[in-house]
């Protein structure tokens, strides 16, 4: 009698238990690199040791169509790190709910929605990559801006990202678009369109072209570019000196989180200090202080300060003008 | 005739016998009409319907502006010209090696069988990262041999999509050359024809249906994968890859969703010229039958051999590349010897390959018995559901991958759906892949079906049979190598394919093919490729065993693809 009550006891105390568990195990979503999203977890779990993260990664497109597809019962508490052209597609920002973490201060304004729905901690920025081998082989100068690229020398070895398919080739163009004005950037497209030898319908994908040879000048972003050079291929990181365009991550509360206390004390997390440590060593752009830029980043060509060459991107217009510019850029230069 | 009719109101008086048969096969032909419904039709037009709506409401505006762009018609221009030229070559060149293993004597007949499916348990990441190791221009053709060949374009993707579609081809054709009645081809030699004249006269004409399927199923499958134009297409741009654009480049369900809809253009043609098809198709394996043995004939055999072995090199040169670089570390900059690339650190480790394997083998098992139900239904039973039930069958050929997963997610995570309680599970995951895969299996086992002469049925029933007993004794065990052969097909493509399933896959559920995407978007394309190498390794383990189960089980003479 004795041990069945005690039994008894201890199952109801581990349905308990799990209970407890249960409430506070959150989803996040996120679109950060997998080997990112994987340090970033690490740190989250030894300071929140009592909240079960589950992650799923996904690349921006694809979460972003995903979450459009679960918008009827959506799946997840928290977005980690998701690009905010993005973020504020109105069938995305309409299931979100403001929340002002603790030590929201710390980011500059410019860096978070005026509505309060979402915050960016981190950002990438667009870089190109330049195979050494094929340059050299070429009798080519290495380029340090984008004007250096519609020099007759690089005709046929450019490759960029498509706008329609890529944020990262959205921001590029969207940049280069709000530092020169429209009418002089678009005379600017037009140059470096003559040098361009396939729009590529991935990001990532140009840096990687470079990377392996198959052409010059991957036009990318500079994470890419930082750990292709690591991989011991032989390319350079070039920062274009007209200014680098840039995207940000956000962080956002899911207004329908059946989990919200869990949920806003990971979002809290992110903004902590021990957040900051772990995102300086794996991100170019972190829009709170702390850490400091890794020796990996330098070495591979990024300055120790990159507000230095960040263009000044007003994200707003950015999202605003997204399909205006997209449609137009399929009819000048899709082929 | 309605549905109560048939089975009910009907009489049994003239028909003495025939009344229970009657509701037994429209009983069989509901239980495969259900899962169809549910699992097909709804998912898919919950996002197809996206299509109407427009900011301004239902609608068509979606339509309007998509067809009144120029763009548009350039792509579905861009689309027909290079789904055609890849159909022609995979079909072709298909046909005629599927020729080669059922009608000539050519050596390894097993290892030619593997060899030529391994593009469909080829992670698609090794089918373009090979290609362009081979052929691009920092290629091995280009950098070791001097060649000088620019891939990227309108012949890369076509070429990218041959390789691609060849095995589909493969598989529908030779289960269409297993069956031959001996009879028909000694007539024609007693009346004097030559092998030309048989292969035109007989060969041909009695293959017509499996190279109308394997035209239909490379020709869809082309026009709406959008991997390898994204990779290897350069500028090239198609409407599978606009549905990419739209959706997941600017996240415009339902400007995707009208390119969806205009995807499933090519299915319903050919759901309309096929009964002219068929029509002519006769069955090839009656009473009276005897089984085609091939006859030595050195000419042909050396001549076939040859042909065989140089496209199964083809093929797995784009393999034996990936697989060479995997080992290296750093193609093509530095070639030595290393491991490095396996020692794999993305989330979760190996762990995703061996759910994979569940997921797969769950798909088999659950697709051979759904295709193979509904293939019997449609060919074998004559009623009001067998017509759409047959366009049905065929109809995921021509959905995007991309298209039935968001339409399951947009189906399936509805809370008011009582299939909800699937959401997040990998059942759904393994209901997705029996269906994404569908109108090939349904194809295979189709080809297979159309052989069997209704005399055994005939005889059968005249014999006192039910439908059942007919089933059991007579179609089934004609049926099952090929069975056997749709459930490898089930096998193979769950283990590698990605563009559906990436939208169910969650934190609980991760696949190896999402492993080897995680890897290669993070830029670790070497490790990716040498997960991609340890997925193919495990495709062909597992026929290895299972091809041990069937000879310690006394099936010897079996093979595992017809």
């Amino acid at each position: 009698m004795h041990l069945t009550k005690r039994s008894a006891l201890a199952a109801l105390a581990a349905v308990m238990l799990s209970g407890t568990a249960m409430a506070n195990t959150i989803t996040v979503y996120t679109a950060y690199e997998e080997d990112e999203a994987a340090a970033f977890l690490e740190a989250a779990k030894t300071s929140l040791p009592d909240i079960n993260v589950n992650l799923l990664r996904l690349s921006t497109g694809d979460l972003a169509a995903r979450i459009i597809a679960e918008k009827a019962n959506p799946q997840h508490d928290v977005l980690w790190g998701f690009a905010v052209t993005s973020m504020v597609n109105p069938e995305i920002l309409e299931g979100l709910e403001a929340y002002q973490p603790v030590g929201l201060d710390q980011v500059p304004e410019r860096f978070r929605d005026a509505d309060g729905k979402w915050f960016a901690v981190t950002g990438y920025m667009a870089a190109l990559c330049v195979n050494n081998e094929r340059l050299q082989a070429r009798g080519m100068t290495m380029p340090t801006s984008w004007a250096d690229l519609t020099d007759p020398s690089f005709k046929g070895e450019v490759v960029m990202p498509n706008p329609a398919s890529s944020g990262t080739g959205y921001i590029q163009i969207n940049s280069l678009l709000q530092m020169m004005g429209e009418e002089k950037g678009w005379e600017f497209l037009d140059k470096l369109d003559q040098n361009v030898a396939q729009y590529i319908k991935s990001g990532s994908r140009p840096c990687n072209a470079a990377s392996a040879g198959e052409y010059t000048v991957g036009a990318s972003f500079a994470l890419r570019a930082v750990k292709n050079i690591e991989e011991g291929y032989p390319i350079t990181l070039v920062v274009p000196s007209e200014g680098a365009g840039n995207e940000l991550e956000a962080n956002a509360l899911v207004a329908a989180s059946k989990n919200k206390d869990a949920a806003k004390r990971f979002l809290d997390w992110t903004l902590s200090a021990e957040a900051a440590n772990v995102y300086y060593d794996w991100k170019a752009i972190v829009t709170v202080p702390g850490g400091k830029m890794p020796e990996r980043f330098t070495s591979a060509g990024l300055p120790d300060d990159v507000s230095q060459v960040l263009f000044p991107v007003d994200f707003k217009a950015a999202a605003d003008d997204r399909s205006r510019i997209i449609q137009k850029w399929q009819e000048k230069y899709e082929r | 005739m309605s549905v109560t009719t048939a089975s009910g109101s009907r009489p049994a008086a003239h028909l003495p016998g025939r009344a229970s048969d009657r509701s037994i096969t429209l009983a069989l032909s509901i239980l495969a009409a259900i899962p169809i419904l549910l699992f097909l039709l709804l998912p898919l037009t919950g996002i197809l319907l996206r299509g109407f709506q427009t900011p301004a409401g239902f609608g068509l505006g979606n339509f309007i502006q998509t067809f009144g762009a120029d763009r548009f018609w350039r792509l579905v221009g861009n689309s027909i010209s290079m789904s055609l030229t890849s159909t022609l070559i995979a079909v072709g060149l298909a046909y005629f090696y599927a020729y080669a293993l059922q009608r000539a004597s050519i050596p390894l007949k097993p290892f030619l069988r593997i060899a030529v499916l391994t593009p469909l348990f080829a992670p698609s990441l090794v089918q373009a990262q090979g290609l362009i190791l081979l052929l691009g221009r920092n290629g091995a053709l280009n950098r070791f041999l001097g060649f000088d060949i620019d891939i990227y374009g309108f012949w890369g993707t076509t070429i990218a999509n041959a390789l691609y579609a060849f095995p589909y081809a493969y598989l529908i054709l030779s289960a269409a050359l297993a069956v031959a009645d001996a009879r028909i081809y000694e007539s024609a030699e007693t009346l004097g024809a030559g092998p030309a004249r048989i292969f035109r006269d007989v060969t041909l004409p009695a293959t017509r249906f499996g190279l109308a399927a394997a035209i239909f199923v490379v020709f869809t499958l082309v026009m709406t994968d959008f991997g390898n134009p994204m990779v290897i297409g350069g500028d090239f741009s198609v409407l599978a890859t606009e549905v990419y654009n739209q959706v997941i480049g600017q996240a415009q369900f339902g400007l995707g969703a009208v390119i969806g809809i205009v995807l499933l253009v090519p299915a319903v043609l050919a759901k309309l010229i096929e009964k002219r098809i068929s029509a002519r198709q006769h069955a090839l394996v009656t009473a009276q039958s005897k089984p085609l043995e091939v006859k030595p004939s050195r000419g042909r055999d050396i001549a076939f051999s040859v042909y065989a072995y140089v496209i199964v090199a083809l093929i797995l040169s784009v393999l034996a590349i990936v697989v060479l670089a995997s080992f290296v570390r750093l193609w093509p900059y530095n070639m030595s010897f290393t491991l490095r690339h396996y020692q794999f650190d993305v989330q979760n480790g190996t762990a995703p390959l061996w759910n994979s394997v569940g997921v797969s083998l769950a798909t088999a098992i659950l697709g051979v018995a759904i295709t193979g139900l509904t293939a019997i239904v449609v060919h074998k039973f004559r009623n009001p559901l067998t017509g759409p039930l047959s366009m049905l069958a065929i109809l995921p050929a021509a959905v995007p991958g991309m298209v039935l997963g968001l339409g399951y997610v947009l189906t399936f995570n509805d809370p008011a759906n009582p299939l909800n309680i699937l959401y997040g599970s990998f059942a759904l995951i393994v209901i997705l892949s029996v269906y994404y895969n569908h109108a090939h299996a349904f194809l295979i086992s189709s080809t297979s079906l159309k052989q069997i002469g209704p005399v055994f049925d005939e005889a059968s029933t005249t014999l006192g049979g039910s439908t059942l007993t007919t089933l059991r004794k007579v179609t089934l065990p004609l049926l099952w190598p090929t069975l056997l052969g749709v459930g490898v097909f089930y096998f193979m493509r769950t283990m590698v394919s990605l563009s559906a399933v990436i939208f169910l896959v969650t934190p609980s559920t991760q696949l190896a093919a999402v492993s080897v995407l995680q890897l290669s978007d993070r830029g670790a394309l070497n490790q990716a490729a040498a997960f991609s190498v340890c997925i193919m390794a495990i495709v062909v383990a597992c026929l290895l065993i299972v091809r041990t189960i069937l000879w310690l089980a006394g099936a010897k003479n079996v093979t595992l693809i017809r």
